[in-house]
């Protein structure tokens, strides 16, 4: 259980260690469009919708690993103080808030993004791509987040073997 | 009755499940989805995921990531610490030079970056041990670094201002330029308080003697430092205000800027470019999964009718309309005293602002006096963000009470400086009003 827990955590770290080099190109389209609309009087149709729709991709993907580096956002003036049973029955409750959080998620906008590649759903832009690829992301986060906030519960039981 | 039922319902579980230390984005997405499927049924959560999908691709919200990377890159090259030089070349003969200048230096990197670690954290480094050294009053010094710090939220470009002015629906831009003359005055004010209290008691700071001798040629040459920071501000900026770029084309326009001043530092390094993506990432992923649990969160709250029972509430109360925005602020400092400020913003702003605009209030102005509060609640215990970034650079020998301690009187002049803004609204309106005509 423990192996599978690390070796999902390390799944969802090297998945945030590829995905935070796309600010780079998110950045590199809106420039590549403010220069083409000034100085070559020619913006483009693609280049901004391009980069917004790596934007999902980004922030969704970078989340599931900040569960377990702790960089959520999270009120502590219980949790840091409580020692014992008691944070241990903390840390079960934030974990089981998210994997219900990721279930609920998954369940919801798996069909929606199933739905758009059935149809080959279009953003009905000038440029026109598909999306269902970027749709895809958001259940793929989710199922990402539901495993490691499994993996975080596994990381509360003592590792069999262990001393 | 059985939706007011459910209100109550969502904001006592929200208190009770944030207690657990979860992650905000989750407590709220969860309570989010578990209101929506009891009121309406599953087939309501259709809703909240196609909401999530445009949050997924918001152009507005895509400047958020850029300006984070902005001010990493900036913080990696030898920007500040260049500036610092200058800085203490020019205002070590005054009273409370060090300090004062600590205040400009913040100014600037507020100007240039949108966060708020940024400037505590480096400061923190290079100021703090100087300021001891020459035997400064820690206090004094803690503080100043604190309130410093803090105002990248007020002046533009910010990450906390771009939250709000999505969440309040109004122009990002428009909003920026509303911070420019606030901060500076609270700046000015910050200053003024310095200079007036080592004027009276010299000890506080005390100046080195005898001062260091710098030619004026020598100081002069010092001002190129200024050069690299004014390109990048008047790119952003810039651009903003003259209506050439949207502030997230502003953004990326920054990012540049950003990299060619890292490139003539000598300090662009593909591993300091990693590890700008890092932090960027953190705090994008931060920013945004809170962003889709809130937004599922007031969704129900606004569908379910709280919004307007909210607002019937305080128009049944027939208070004056000060009493009831004095209320609303009061809310606010409370608030931040244990909650996040992007969390503060996505849940109180759309409970707030119809009430502001009811009371004829302007929705900008609202949103200076917020920022106020929000840099209030940046220096206060127990959840004061510059706290905890000067809580690692502290040296041996001072505690977190110090800087307690020190924070106290900055945290009195924002609260002047927040009445006067209330009872001049025209200081704040006037700069983007002028500006209107040209702002995307």
């Amino acid at each position: 259980m423990h192996a599978a827990a690390r070796a999902l955590t390390a799944l969802n770290k090297a998945l945030f260690s590829l995905t935070k080099w796309l600010v780079y190109a998110i950045a590199g389209l809106m420039l590549f469009e403010v220069f083409s609309r000034y100085s070559l009087e020619n913006p483009t149709s693609w280049a901004p919708e391009l980069a917004t729709l790596l934007f999902g991709p980004f922030f969704l993907l970078g989340g599931p690993y900040l569960l377990h580096s702790g960089g959520h956002v999270a009120v502590d003036i219980l949790s840091a103080r409580a020692s014992g049973r008691l944070a241990v029955v903390l840390k079960i409750c934030a974990a089981l808030l998210a994997l219900l959080f990721g279930a609920i998620l998954l369940w919801f906008s798996a069909p929606l993004a199933h739905q758009s590649y059935t149809y080959a759903e279009t953003s009905y832009s000038a440029w026109n791509p598909v999306i269902w690829p970027v749709k895809a992301v958001l259940p793929l986060a989710a199922l990402l987040l539901m495993l490691q906030a499994l993996a975080e519960l596994v990381f509360l039981t003592p590792e069999r073997g262990a001393k | 009755m059985e939706s007011s039922f459910i209100l109550v319902g969502m904001f006592a579980s929200l208190v009770l499940l944030m207690l657990t230390g979860a992650g905000l984005a989750f407590v709220l997405g969860a309570i989010a989805f578990l209101a929506t499927v009891t009121i309406w049924g599953p087939s309501a959560l259709i809703v909240t995921v196609l909401n999530t999908f445009e949050t997924m691709t918001s152009e507005a919200l895509m400047a958020i990531p850029l300006y984070v990377l902005m001010a990493s890159i900036l913080q990696k090259s030898s920007i500040i610490d260049d500036l610092y030089t200058a800085m203490e070349t020019w205002f070590q003969g005054l009273s409370g030079g060090l300090a004062i200048g600590t205040i400009v230096i913040c100014t600037i990197m507020a100007a240039m970056t949108g966060v708020v670690g940024a400037a505590v954290a480096a400061m923190g480094i290079l100021a703090l041990p100087s300021m001891l050294a020459r035997r400064y009053h820690p206090p004094l010094a803690l503080g100043a670094i604190c309130a410093g710090g803090t105002l990248g939220i007020l002046i533009p470009p910010s990450v906390v201002t771009i939250v709000y002015a999505i969440t309040a629906q109004i122009s990002i831009g428009k909003m920026f330029i509303a911070g420019v003359v606030p901060g500076i005055i609270l700046a000015t004010g910050y200053c003024l308080y310095i200079y007036i209290r080592v004027r009276l008691n010299p000890s506080l700071a005390p100046v080195a003697e005898p001062v260091a001798r710098v030619s004026l040629a020598a100081r002069l040459a010092t001002l190129k430092t200024l050069v690299l920071p004014a390109f990048v501000i008047t790119s952003v900026l810039g651009t903003i205000y003259m209506g050439l770029a949207t502030p997230t084309e502003a953004a990326a326009v920054g990012v540049l800027g950003a990299l060619v001043s890292a490139a003539i530092s000598g300090r662009l390094k593909l591993s300091s470019l990693s590890s700008a993506a890092t932090d960027t990432l953190r705090v994008t992923a931060m920013i945004l999964w809170i962003t889709i649990g809130a937004r599922a969160f007031i969704s129900v709250f606004v569908a379910t009718g709280g919004a307007d029972s909210v607002l019937g509430f305080v128009e049944t109360l027939e208070a004056s309309r000060w009493v009831v925005l004095g209320a609303m602020l009061l809310v606010l400092i409370l608030l931040g005293l244990f909650l996040d400020e992007i969390g503060i913003i996505l849940l109180c702003v759309p409970v707030f602002l119809p009430i502001v605009k009811t009371l004829g209030f302007d929705p900008l102005w609202f949103g200076v006096l917020f920022m106020i509060t929000a840099q209030m609640a940046y220096i206060t215990p127990p959840f004061g963000y510059t706290l905890f970034y000067l809580k690692g650079v502290l040296p041996e020998g001072i505690g977190i009470g110090q800087v307690y301690r020190g924070v106290l009187p900055f945290f009195a002049i924002q609260l002047v400086v927040l009445v006067l803004f209330i009872l001049f609204p025209d200081i704040v309106t006037w700069l983007p009003e002028a500006a209107s005509a040209r702002l995307k």
